[in-house]
């Protein structure tokens, strides 16, 4: 019973035990703890740790050493590292302090497997300090009186540990505060240093695991001193154009410290300095005189200082100061050279003199005027023509001849040496040879080859040549025992215009003349390029040359790119002297794309694209085709016309047949009425046979075989009547009047029907003259009541007799009518007549029927009150025809009454190829 | 100023630094009332024990800081002071203000404060004269740190003529540091007695201003004696 209450209270313990572990010097009292307490190792070394339980834990909690397990972090540590010391104590090692973590736990398993922690500990793993190496220190003026003293060192590895470093220093017998670094570790400055006392200077580094000292630096400050560069530096012209002198101030007294110096010095926008050798300056002073200077130069000084013994530091450079030397006479005489302008008139020239300023070294002083003065050589008597200049040129107008210029520049000093420059007459002498310009050193160098003659000098001419100003023309003179000068001021990717003349004692040599470019780039834009010309298979490109400003170099060559759309792109190098060039072996009706590319040395420039396209026919081919078909042509119509006008009779025959003429049939003679000729006769001679045109024919084909009695027609008859009823008032061919009360006619617009109708039923023609325009008819055949077939003979013969009336009488023919507007009743139409399928030409049978009006009870006034409308009825008819294929016809109406006509007719047999008169 | 522990330190070591405040006052004179004190010379003293001196005969026992170039670091030391002192004496004056700017020479007479005899001259030897030389720059020393600190309450704005006090009080210490080095190490001199002056401490700022404008124009009048009299002794040899 006390045991289980034992072991309750024992449990309540240890959980308030492990709840508080860090609890010991509080509430609670924790279980164990651990031997030692936070320890600092060194990285590799061993170490070991004890885990000591409490006795009241022992008694309570029935746990004991050999319940202990070791964590690092959440791991646990093998037990072979494990010792069982006693019964309370228990300990861990571990050999390499690497593999260690914190935090280190001991922890017990208590009853029922339940691990809880006793006791925790942090490890903090590191290095001991290394020595500090490298120690050095410099001392900074500050002020007049102001130093401090700035220590560095190499603090050696890191430590993974809080290491402190102490920069000590002391004198013999006193040891200052230390200096400790805020926020490095290699350096501190110490503000409180005293000169010429020896101090010993050392650094401190220690933490948790050791302590390491540097090697000492026993130093006087004052060696270690880097001063303050001069101050209130200021240079001050001397008597000499050639001296100025330096002063300054020291900011440290000779008592403390004697210095010496560095001058150095340079012409005002140079970039190296001079320096004024250190013995001249190697004692303590407060000035220096600079000689040697370049008179009435701008010159900057700069200074610096250091312990005169040379033990220490040099100070800065002090901040630059200028002085101006003054000034002397020019040293010699401005280069000199003239342009002569003979355009207005060869015997009198305009000379534009021209000199360059000189340099100031060489003016050495401010330029007030140019004095010019012009000697003629070729007049030992003329005097001397002097001109006071302040500019650099001077035009003169002098007469052709040979004169001697002499120029003087004269400052507030004194004048420079004369230069003199020969003009001669002529510039007869030798020129340089192998003139050349090659860019050199980023400079653009002109050589030549000396003539054999001594030369005194060389002038080198050049400009700038540009497509939009003339040539401004520079100019330098180089000596006469020079093959080659470097020009000054050339601009890269510009055209150069390089003239060379030798200057001799006794004249002037001509000028020989190359253009160069300083460096070359590629053109700023291409050629644009276009067509002049597009063929079938070639096509003319034009291009302009680029500007000078745009070839940034020699144009070596043009490139010109075409290629189709979907084509490999070919190239052609064209001439850079071309400006035209013809691409041949095209496709013809291709678009193509043309562009072109100028190339110099250095790269090439594209110009844009320009499309064509080629033609399709070549130049003349389409005239090659058009001009023989058309020849061909007219040949064939011609051919034809010939054709035709050989076989008229022929065509006339088949095409125009000759109707035997009605009035010479025997039917005419032995008809009971016979058409009263003579009221006609009149009329036909008013036309000619040739006027005669409109004829309308109807060909009706008839059954040889079969002859079919009027009574046998008489169905048929009716039949067509009830066709052409309902099919609309309808004339039939030949009589029927169309001005006529409407009457029913046979139609044979129903062709099939109609072909067979006509065929079986239409034995008889009809004839009806119809006068041609307003004209009365000439002839006005009734339809033949005769069966008989008509003979060849009488055929013949009426044609011939047709022939012979022509002079008597117009014969008029009926010509076949298409179905046509055979309803329209309110037109004057003729009935359609069937048209006979021939079965070849000389079986032409045609049945001209001639319906008669059954009703016609028009009296004969009326049709010949019709007859003075033929005019209108013409019209009217004409525009009846024009949508057929044939040509407008004049069929007059019969004039007659149809009571005057037989009021039957006799079927009558048709023979074939013939037609049967009426 | 701690007197009694000035004279135990004496040439064994350097006076403490002359930092800024009355702690080098002349407090022990003030004790005792007795001026002038003496200056004991202890000859043969080891100032620390079982730091035994060098059987070369250096003094200097610590790091070997104590080399040849002492000497001539010693004279370049004066040369400074002798330098600087009279710049010093005229700042001094003209931070002042009235009546020190125009009556000078009355107001500040050294001839009623103590100063440290220097009765030493380029014939003497060098043993006496760098003791003479020890007492009137430790006394210097304590001056000028009690001057500095006056002029700090008085002018505190006077920042050129503090400067100025600062380094000619640093550089007296160094001084004292040679000086000591010096002794011990060519006359194995290991403690000097040295009197200081009255202390300012709780005079007028008349009376500060009067003191310290005595003592420098005394001090510019010394430095110069002194580094004359250093010269022979301690010049490049």
């Amino acid at each position: 019973m006390f045991s289980r209450w034992n072991w309750v209270a024992c449990g309540f313990c240890l959980v308030l035990n492990i709840c508080s572990p860090d609890a010991s010097g509080g509430l609670v009292q924790s279980c164990g703890h651990i031997i030692p307490e936070s320890p600092v190792l060194a990285l590799g070394s061993n170490f070991t740790a004890l885990c000591i339980l409490n006795e009241s834990c022992l008694d309570f909690g029935n746990i004991y050493a050999s319940q202990i397990i070791w964590k690092i972090k959440n791991r646990v540590v093998p037990k072979e590292q494990y010792r069982e010391i006693n019964r309370t104590v228990s300990s861990v090692t571990f050999n390499d302090t690497s593999s260690l973590a914190t935090p280190l736990t001991c922890n017990i398993l208590a009853d029922g497997q339940i691990e809880q922690n006793i006791y925790g500990i942090t490890v903090a793993v590191g290095l001991a300090p290394e020595k500090p190496k490298n120690l050095s220190c410099i001392v900074h003026q500050k002020s007049q009186f102001t130093y401090d003293m700035t220590c560095t060192w190499n603090p050696g590895r890191h430590t993974f540990l809080d290491t402190e470093f102490r920069l000590r220093y002391s004198w013999p017998e006193e040891v200052f505060p230390d200096c400790i670094p805020k926020g490095v570790n290699d350096s501190c400055t110490i503000t409180d240093i005293q000169f010429f006392v020896n101090t010993e200077i050392w650094v401190e580094a220690a933490n948790a695991l050791g302590k390491a000292e540097s090697d000492p630096l026993v130093v006087d400050p004052i060696d270690i001193v880097k001063p303050l560069s001069p101050q209130n530096v200021s240079v001050s012209s001397g008597i000499l154009p050639t001296v100025l002198k330096l002063s300054w101030e020291n900011w440290i007294s000779d008592a403390v410290m004697t210095l010496k110096f560095n001058i150095r010095y340079k012409i005002t926008g140079d970039t190296s300095w001079m320096e004024v050798p250190a013995e001249d300056t190697a004692s303590p002073r407060t000035s220096f005189s600079v000689q040697g200077l370049r008179p009435y130069t701008e010159y900057a000084f700069s200074i610096r200082c250091m312990k005169e013994d040379g033990v220490g530091y040099w100070s800065n450079w002090s901040e630059t100061k200028t002085g101006i030397t003054t000034e002397d006479q020019p040293s010699k005489g401005p280069p000199i050279w003239r342009i002569i302008d003979a355009s207005c008139s060869p015997a009198s020239w305009t000379v534009h003199l021209m000199w360059k300023a000189l340099k100031p070294f060489e003016a050495n002083g401010v330029i007030l005027q140019y004095e010019v003065t012009v000697r003629d050589k070729s007049s030992l008597s003329s005097p001397l023509k002097k001109y006071n200049v302040t500019s650099t040129n001077h035009t003169l107008q002098l007469p052709e001849g040979t004169y001697e210029v002499t120029l003087i520049a004269r400052n507030s000093v004194g004048a420079s040496p004369p230069s003199i420059l020969l003009i001669p007459a002529s510039n007869s002498k030798a020129p340089v040879k192998n003139l050349t310009a090659l860019p050199k050193h980023d400079k653009l160098w002109v050589g030549w080859t000396a003539p054999n003659n001594y030369v005194l000098k060389y002038v080198v001419e050049w400009c700038l040549v540009s497509s939009s100003s003339d040539c401004i023309i520079d100019w330098q003179i180089a000596l006469g025992n020079v093959q080659g000068i470097d020009l000054k001021g050339i601009k890269p990717f510009k055209c150069y215009l390089i003239t060379v003349y030798p200057l001799y004692a006794d004249g002037q040599g001509s000028g020989q003349s190359v253009k160069a470019y300083l460096k070359q780039d590629r053109p700023s834009k291409g050629p644009t390029v276009q067509t002049k010309k597009v063929g079938k298979a070639e096509a003319v490109l034009t291009w302009n040359h680029l500007t000078v400003e745009e070839q940034n170099g020699f144009i070596r060559n043009y490139t010109i790119l075409y290629k189709t759309i979907d084509g490999n792109e070919t190239v052609v190098t064209v001439d850079p002297s071309k400006t035209e060039y013809t691409l041949s072996s095209l496709t013809s009706d291709t678009l193509y794309t043309v562009r072109m590319m100028a190339s110099t040395d250095n790269g090439s420039r594209t110009g844009p694209d320009f499309t064509f396209t080629t033609q399709k026919f070549g130049k003349g081919e389409i005239e090659a085709i058009v001009v023989p078909v058309c020849l061909a042509f007219l040949l064939i119509v011609l051919l034809g016309v010939l054709f035709c006008f050989n076989k008229r009779d022929l065509i006339k025959k088949h095409i125009w047949p000759i109707v035997p003429d009605p009035s010479k049939s025997n039917i005419a003679q032995w008809s009971p009425q016979v058409p009263a000729k003579h009221n006609f006769n009149s009329k036909d001679q008013m036309y000619p046979e040739g006027s005669f045109t409109d004829v309308s024919v109807v060909e009706i084909e008839a059954d040889d075989k079969k002859s079919f009695s009027e009574q046998d027609l008489k169905p048929f008859d009716l039949l067509k009547k009830e066709k052409s009823t309902s099919e609309g008032h309808s004339s039939g061919i030949g009589g029927s009047s169309c001005m006529s009360s409407p009457r029913q006619s046979v139609s044979d617009s129903d062709e099939g029907e109609t072909t067979q109708n006509t065929s079986s039923t239409v034995q008889y023609s009809t004839v009806v003259l119809n006068g041609y325009r307003d004209q009365t008819p000439v002839q006005v055949f009734s339809r033949s009541e005769s069966t008989q077939p008509l003979l060849d003979s009488e055929e013949r013969s009426e044609d011939h007799a047709g022939g012979a009336d022509t002079t008597a009488q117009r014969q008029q023919y009926f010509r076949q009518n298409g179905g046509q507007d055979e309803n329209n009743t309110d037109r004057q139409c003729f009935e359609r007549a069937k048209q006979v399928t021939h079965a070849n030409e000389g079986d032409l049978v045609g049945f001209v029927q001639l319906q008669v009006s059954g009703e016609s009870s028009q009296p004969l006034g009326l049709g010949m009150e019709k007859n003075t409308q033929e005019a209108a009825l013409s019209n009217v008819l004409q525009r009846c025809t024009e949508g057929q294929a044939v040509r407008p016809e004049t069929v007059e109406e019969n004039p007659l009454s149809v009571d005057d006509m037989p009021k039957s007719y006799l079927p009558q047999t048709v023979r074939q190829g013939g037609y049967m008169p009426q | 100023v701690d007197t009694p522990h000035q004279r135990q330190r004496g040439p064994r070591g350097p006076p403490p630094p002359p930092r800024p405040g009355p702690h080098r006052d002349s407090g022990l004179s003030l004790h005792t009332g007795v001026v002038p004190f003496v200056a004991l010379l202890l000859l043969q003293r080891r100032p620390v024990a079982g730091r035994p001196l060098l059987v070369t005969g250096s003094g200097c026992p610590s790091h070997g800081l104590c080399r040849s170039n002492v000497q001539e670091q010693t004279r370049r030391q004066v040369a400074v002071l002798n330098a600087t002192a009279q710049e010093l004496f005229s700042l001094y004056l003209k931070c002042q203000g009235e009546p020190f700017s125009s009556e000078a020479d009355k107001l500040c007479n050294p001839a009623g404060i103590f100063f440290p005899t220097f009765r030493v001259n380029r014939t003497s030897e060098r043993k006496e004269v760098m003791v003479a030389m020890y007492k009137l720059f430790a006394f210097l020393n304590a001056s000028l740190g009690n001057i500095t600190r006056d002029q700090e309450e008085l002018n505190p704005m006077a920042k050129d003529l503090l400067e100025r006090l600062h380094n000619t009080t640093k550089t007296t210490r160094g001084l004292i540091s040679n000086l000591t080095c010096l002794l011990r190490k060519n006359y194995n001199i290991f403690q000097v007695d040295v009197r200081y002056g009255d202390s300012s401490k709780g005079k007028s700022a008349f009376k500060k201003k009067q003191q310290g404008c005595q003592v420098l124009r005394k001090y510019v009048q010394v430095i110069g004696q002194a580094a004359r009299v250093l010269l022979p002794h301690l010049g490049p040899s």
